[in-house]
């Protein structure tokens, strides 16, 4: 599951082009919109895109994302259990 | 029409205001250098596109003159032209779409895919509520874009306006000349169309 | 006194070749909009749009003395909208004295999927072919302000009326529907798999629409029963690149800019593209400016988004049902999914008044009113 975590940072950061920041500078627990990384509605579109290349795993509408892109924890427990690559 | 600055800008030199800047870099680098050194504060501009990431530096380095800067405002225009609409960003994402099998649409990507996100930018990081508005001709043409920037200032409310050309074909191929220009601006310099051609040709 | 008057328009879509056609299907509740197959346009996911059979106009484009080897489907289909507008108005299309303004999102950005599109993916170019092909020779600017463009092109072509620097304005827009903009709203999660519900509660978003449409302005004395252009504006939300502002600010700016009294307007035509922020948005700029009592429309039920074309195509369809006494229904409404309530009706109605404003809002955060009068009494 860490290592999960680390490669979502890793992907978020390059997906999201968040340049100047490392995995280290993302915390597990923080909230990844709003106060957090401050991403916006693009963001969760593009953290679609990402799910879907790298994990197989389709979510159909902005809604669904909001549940699974609370935080870091939260988006790789759900990758772990739905992935289908 | 009167104006207070301009810059002029290729992969490999910049001039502001008559003065050549010296930077390390060059295209793409350039542009990177450029936020670093005169810009910092603005993240998004590591999401841009090409074009809005030249568009976007060269606005700051002409914005940077102006003091105080003016934000806040609706009397304020962006009016730009090109050649070549968003085609840098274009080509990026038809290279998303481009076969079947490797069929990943980046709504980054195509969020870009219009000249005017430019604008756009522009405006929210200068808070400019005024008009904003993107043409592409064939060529670079002084005479019609002085005649078009005419016609906007027919807005009463528009009193001034970054104007002007921000060509862009990638991150390593770019041409802007920039202006601030102005309704009225007391012992400013006229813009025509022989000063526009004698920037542009710096 | 002078003003942009409006001598001529048309309106090319899949309900027909002229303004006239098109009002009368849409009057009687045609729409173009239909389900798709993903295979169309090799793309995975079914798409619901209008689009337009380009064999269906092979006939027209003969007539119209277009050879259809010399030009793309984009650049064929502005000069047909363009030549039907032309017809019977005796305006000589090749003078120097006349402008040619182009609005298109894309132009020809379908090319790209070629190997080599060889120059032609170059929107300056496709305008210049247009305007070429009517022996103008002057510089025709393509306007290219996201899904304002429509209107930004009215704007910019009344504008350089009123300067002076021309007599006549021809104003022509379009769009084609190519996997290159459908894939992208798909990844924008902003298409509704069904036909589009502006301003309904059950709204899912948009459909894409192809169209070309022409208006021609010229610098005169408005006649008794013309329409003209009072004037125009663009404001920005300077909030968003792409998401509306929650405040409806750019819209609100410029609808204020625009508007004289309420009282005269015999509606407002909406954007209503049927995604859930622009239709919300709208109806807070709305509210905010003092329209919520007068009659709102909207056409993308009829005709999806045709995005270049929009801004000319609504103009036309509003000034044509005006002179008619009718409001179009709203195809699609049934309940109000907005937060302010607004003066909407999906029937056609009757409509009092002489004059309407036109609203447009797009990516970029750019937002465009413009307010047309017709000279004389009512209407």
């Amino acid at each position: 599951m860490e290592d999960l975590k680390q490669e979502l940072k890793e992907k978020i950061i390059a997906a999201l082009k968040l340049a100047d920041m490392t995995p280290s500078d993302i915390d597990n627990e923080a909230p990844l919109f709003g106060d957090g990384l401050g991403l916006d509605s693009i963001d969760a579109l593009e953290l679609m895109l990402l799910l879907e290349k790298n994990y197989g795993i389709r979510l159909q509408n902005p809604a669904e994302g909001k549940k699974v892109f609370v935080n870091i924890d939260t988006m790789a427990a759900y990758v772990a259990e739905n992935r289908t690559r | 029409m009167k104006y207070s600055s301009y810059v002029r800008m290729t992969p490999s030199r910049v001039v502001l205001n008559e003065k050549m800047l010296t930077f390390e870099d060059s295209g793409k680098n350039l542009l990177l250098e450029i936020y670093r050194k005169a810009v910092g504060d603005w993240p998004k501009f590591f999401k841009m596109d090409p074009l809005s990431k030249v568009g976007f530096v060269s606005t700051e380095l002409l914005l940077s003159t102006e003091s105080p800067r003016v934000k806040d405002c609706e009397d304020r225009a962006v009016i730009l032209f090109n050649r070549s609409g968003s085609l840098a960003d274009d080509r990026i994402y038809e290279g998303t779409i481009r076969s079947r099998e490797e069929f990943y649409p980046s709504p980054a990507v195509f969020v870009y895919t219009l000249p005017n996100i430019l604008t756009g930018e522009i405006a929210i990081r200068n808070k400019y509520y005024g008009e904003t508005s993107f043409s592409v001709l064939e060529k670079f043409d002084a005479s019609v874009m002085l005649r078009t920037l005419e016609a906007a200032f027919v807005d009463p409310m528009t009193r001034s306006a970054v104007f002007g050309w921000v060509e862009c074909g990638s991150e390593e191929e770019f041409d802007v000349c920039l202006f601030l220009v102005h309704r009225e601006g007391e012992g400013m310099k006229e813009l025509d169309e022989k000063e526009f051609e004698r920037i542009w040709k710096i | 006194m002078k003003r942009a008057v409006k001598i001529s328009d048309n309106v090319i879509s899949p309900l027909g070749t002229s303004t006239v056609e098109n009002l009368d299907a849409i009057l009687r509740g045609e729409s173009a909009l239909r389900v798709h197959s993903g295979s169309e346009k090799d793309i995975p996911e079914d798409f619901c749009a209008s689009l337009i059979d380009e064999e269906s106009l092979s006939g027209e484009y003969l007539n119209a003395g277009i050879p259809l080897e010399e030009y793309t489907p984009f650049e064929r289909r502005l000069i047909l909208s363009i030549s039907k507008a032309l017809s019977g108005t005796g305006i000589d299309p090749s003078s120097r004295r006349v402008l040619f303004v182009i609005s298109s999102t894309k132009a020809n950005v379908e090319l790209l999927h070629s190997e080599n599109p060889s120059g032609k993916e170059y929107p300056g170019y496709s305008a210049v072919k247009v305007a070429s092909f009517f022996g103008n020779g002057n510089a025709p600017l393509t306007v290219s302000n996201a899904c304002i463009s429509g209107l930004s092109a009215q704007i910019t072509a009344v504008r350089e009326l009123e300067c002076g620097h021309f007599d006549t304005a021809i104003v022509a827009g379009a769009d084609i529907q190519s996997r290159f903009i459908i894939s992208g709203f798909q990844s924008f999660k902003a298409l509704s798999p069904n036909p589009c519900r502006p301003f309904d509660s059950s709204r899912d978003g948009l459909n894409p629409g192809e169209a070309a449409a022409t208006v021609i302005y010229t610098w005169k004395e408005p006649q008794e029963g013309e329409w003209y252009a009072e004037r125009g504006a663009v404001r920005n939300d300077a909030n968003h690149i792409s998401g509306p502002s929650r405040t409806g600010e750019g819209s609100y700016r410029a609808l204020k800019a625009v508007m004289d009294d309420p009282e005269e307007l015999a509606m407002v035509n909406v954007h209503g593209t049927a995604t859930v922020y622009n239709d919300e948005m709208e109806s807070i700029a709305l509210s905010r400016a003092g329209l919520s009592a007068v009659p709102v429309n909207g056409y993308k039920g009829y005709y999806g988004h045709t995005m270049g074309a929009a801004g000319i195509m609504e103009t036309a369809l509003s000034m044509a049902s005006l002179d008619k006494g009718v409001i179009v229904g709203m195809k699609g409404y049934s309940e109000c999914g907005v937060s302010c309530a607004l003066n909407i009706s999906n029937e056609n109605r009757p409509a009092s008044g002489k004059a309407f404003i036109k609203l447009l809002s797009g990516f970029g955060g750019c937002n465009a009113a413009m307010l047309f009068r017709k000279k004389g009494g009512a209407l």
